[in-house]
């Protein structure tokens, strides 16, 4: 039993990411690459990254679950299970009390109830548009000229928050360029931009209805400028793990490990 | 594909080339009337000679031309009708039928009479209250006028043909109904693509040509053996989804589509036969009796409850409420909806989609997300 372990595979918009569990469920590894546009090759080398950060051998693990955009196409995988299941286990095992999830994801946003037993009860995704998601700040980063990473920091300095009125990602950026023109300094314009992603989440979030705890995951919420807004419109702290961006994939490895059994019907990875 | 696969394969065919079966009947010479909504009389029309067909528009393409008449606003059914009809692709028809239904359906009948060249069409004032004496007398005066209207076309609809032609749909819908009936009996027989199939190549067929092949499939079910569902059964319930692809995308997911109520499906043979020896006062209270869609006010009709009672009434598992974008009066629901559902312990997803393109990945992802929910995948 101890031999046995289980991945879970995450193909993301923008990243791939693996965490391999152990029979316990506790973490043995993890590794985050860029999806690009090899999908196979980018879940190929990401569980591989995971196994050898593991120490352990493919062949020890014994079922895989994918989740995310590119889970069907991943060539191991046992199972594909969508990422707001995987999200809202891997929220819950982060964070026990979990019982909300909001996840913000390079092309999309979801924000999932659970219920005490950590299993989906309710859940909406974003289905308009890109806006309050990653990519929307990616954006954003571009036309400041300031790294995704440090967005955040560069926010939270801001002394108030710009307004940004336009919610479709085009056009907020004509107006980040037209708030410059004008002379606005660029941490405001953040801090508006990164509240304006925190208010479209947070219309989602409304309409499940949110419950304590609510913990945070997906890349966005590195940004703690967005996590700080949505703690404002919340009314309430909210959990952010310490690497946010593997919780969908740690889910999946741990819905791997709940599944019956798991050996029997894997693929070979080739 | 399942034992019943040669019984549903006329179905599909037409399914496969919606407008076909309208096309060819022109070509024989017969009139083809067009309409759009379950509050369209069709009897009536058939009675004046015309072949009705339910016009459901694209099931994917751009809708350039139509894009130029419309507001962004304006959903992606009356959107691509309207496509159809300035591209050309609806000259067949003989006459354009418009039902007073919501408020787009209502201007698009403005903008058809200006922008599609060469085309007839007659309007219907359906009373926004149904069901109600008042409502009952009005729709009698509209559908008298509209009969007017045919007459002055050359095409009269005398008594005793609209008499006929009721009992024609009245036939039609009990086996349609009895169809629905030998579904829930039998869960796993035919698919929810299959089913739909049937539903919908009946509104783009010849009713007395669907008929045999519909008596042919309810016939092969009932007598089939029993197929219990081996998988969550979900209730959709939603306005337009005339796209088998999204039925078939939403059992990919993992479930059974075992029962609907849709515009495009169960609510267009809802009608029940009433007792009347005037034939226009038939159809005016046979059609304005009937469970009324959301555009309508119906006095003591609870929508809500009324769908929740199906769901139980079929054991649903979950449902889902599967909109084309932009339909206000249906938007306005369901808060209420979701509320009445999950007061009754049934998990309830609202999904929007742009039922005239072919499903995207996120409405995928959001199927299976129900289904894991449902299936407490944890």
């Amino acid at each position: 039993m101890s031999d046995e372990f289980y991945a879970g595979i995450d193909m993301g918009s923008a990243n791939a990411k693996a965490v391999i569990v152990d029979a316990a469920g506790d973490v043995c590894g993890t590794a985050v690459t860029p999806s690009g546009v090899g999908l196979v090759s980018a879940a190929r080398s990401v569980f591989e990254a995971a196994v050898a950060e593991a120490g352990i051998h493919a062949d020890d693990v014994v079922a895989v679950v994918s989740t995310g955009y590119g889970r069907e196409i991943v060539p191991n995988k046992t199972k594909a299970v969508t990422e707001i299941t995987c999200h809202g286990r891997g929220a819950k095992a982060l964070f026990p009390e979990t019982r909300f999830v909001i996840d913000i994801g390079g092309q999309d946003s979801k924000a999932i109830a659970l219920g005490t037993n950590g299993t989906v009860t309710g859940f909406e995704m974003n289905d308009k548009c890109a806006a309050g998601t990653g990519r929307f700040l990616e954006v954003m980063s571009g036309a400041l000229e300031v790294d995704l990473d440090r967005m955040g920091a560069v926010a939270l300095e801001a002394e108030e928050a710009a307004a940004i009125s336009s919610t479709c990602t085009v056009f907020a950026e004509s107006e980040v360029v037209s708030l410059l023109a004008q002379g606005v300094d660029p941490a405001s314009i953040l801090a508006g931009l990164c509240q304006s992603v925190a208010e479209r989440v947070y219309g989602l979030a409304a309409r499940v209805g949110v419950q304590p705890e609510v913990t945070m995951t997906g890349g966005v919420s590195r940004n703690k400028a967005v996590v700080r807004a949505m703690e404002k419109a919340l009314k309430i702290s909210v959990n952010v793990p310490q690497d946010p961006l593997i919780a969908g994939a740690l889910g999946a490895a741990l819905t791997a490990r709940n599944l019956p059994s798991s050996n029997d019907n894997k693929e070979q990875i080739s | 594909m399942t034992d019943f696969a040669e019984y549903v394969a006329p179905f599909e065919a037409v399914c496969a080339d919606p407008y076909g079966p309208g096309r060819e009947a022109a070509a024989e010479g017969r009139k083809v009337a067009g309409h759009m909504c379950t509050y369209t009389p069709e009897e009536l029309f058939h009675a004046a000679g015309y072949q009705p067909l339910r016009i459901f528009g694209r099931n994917s393409g751009a809708t350039t031309e139509a894009d130029a008449h419309l507001p962004a606003f304006a959903c992606g059914f009356i959107r691509s009708v309207l496509d159809m009809g300035l591209s050309g692709e609806l000259d067949f028809l003989n006459l354009m039928v418009f039902s007073h239904t919501c408020d787009t359906m209502q201007n698009l009948a403005g903008i058809w009479k200006r922008a599609v060249p060469g085309s007839a069409a007659v309007t219907l004032t359906t009373p926004v209250t149904v069901g109600t004496e008042t409502s009952i007398d009005y729709f009698k005066q509209e559908i008298a006028r509209a009969r007017a209207a045919l007459e002055a076309m050359g095409s009269p609809a005398p008594d005793a043909g609209i008499l006929e032609s009721i009992s024609l749909y009245n036939e039609h819908r009990d086996w349609m109904r009895r169809l629905y009936a030998a579904r829930r009996a039998n869960p796993n027989a035919i698919t929810g693509r299959e089913m739909m199939a049937a539903v919908l190549s009946s509104c783009l067929m010849a009713r007395e040509e669907h008929l045999p092949h519909l008596q042919s499939l309810v016939e092969a079910v009932e007598n089939a053996e029993v197929r219990e569902a081996d998988r969550p059964k979900v209730f959709v319930v939603g306005n337009m989804c005339q796209n088998l692809d999204y039925v078939a995308a939403i059992e990919n997911a993992g479930c059974l589509v075992l029962e609907e109520d849709l515009c495009s499906g169960a609510r267009a043979f809802a009608m029940e036969a009433v007792d009347a020896s005037d034939p226009v006062e038939q159809l005016a209270r046979m059609y304005l009796t009937t469970a009324a869609c959301p555009t309508k006010h119906q006095p003591d009709f609870d929508m809500a409850g009324s769908l929740r009672d199906k769901a139980q009434a079929i054991s649903a598992d979950g449902v889902l409420i599967l909109l084309t974008k932009f339909c206000d009066p249906w938007c306005f629901e369901v808060p209420n909806l979701k509320k009445v559902f999950e007061d009754a312990g049934l998990p309830a997803l609202l999904v929007e989609v742009e039922s005239h393109q072919p499903p995207a990945e996120q409405f995928r992802g959001r199927v299976e997300a129900f289904v894991e929910m449902l299936e407490g995948v944890k």
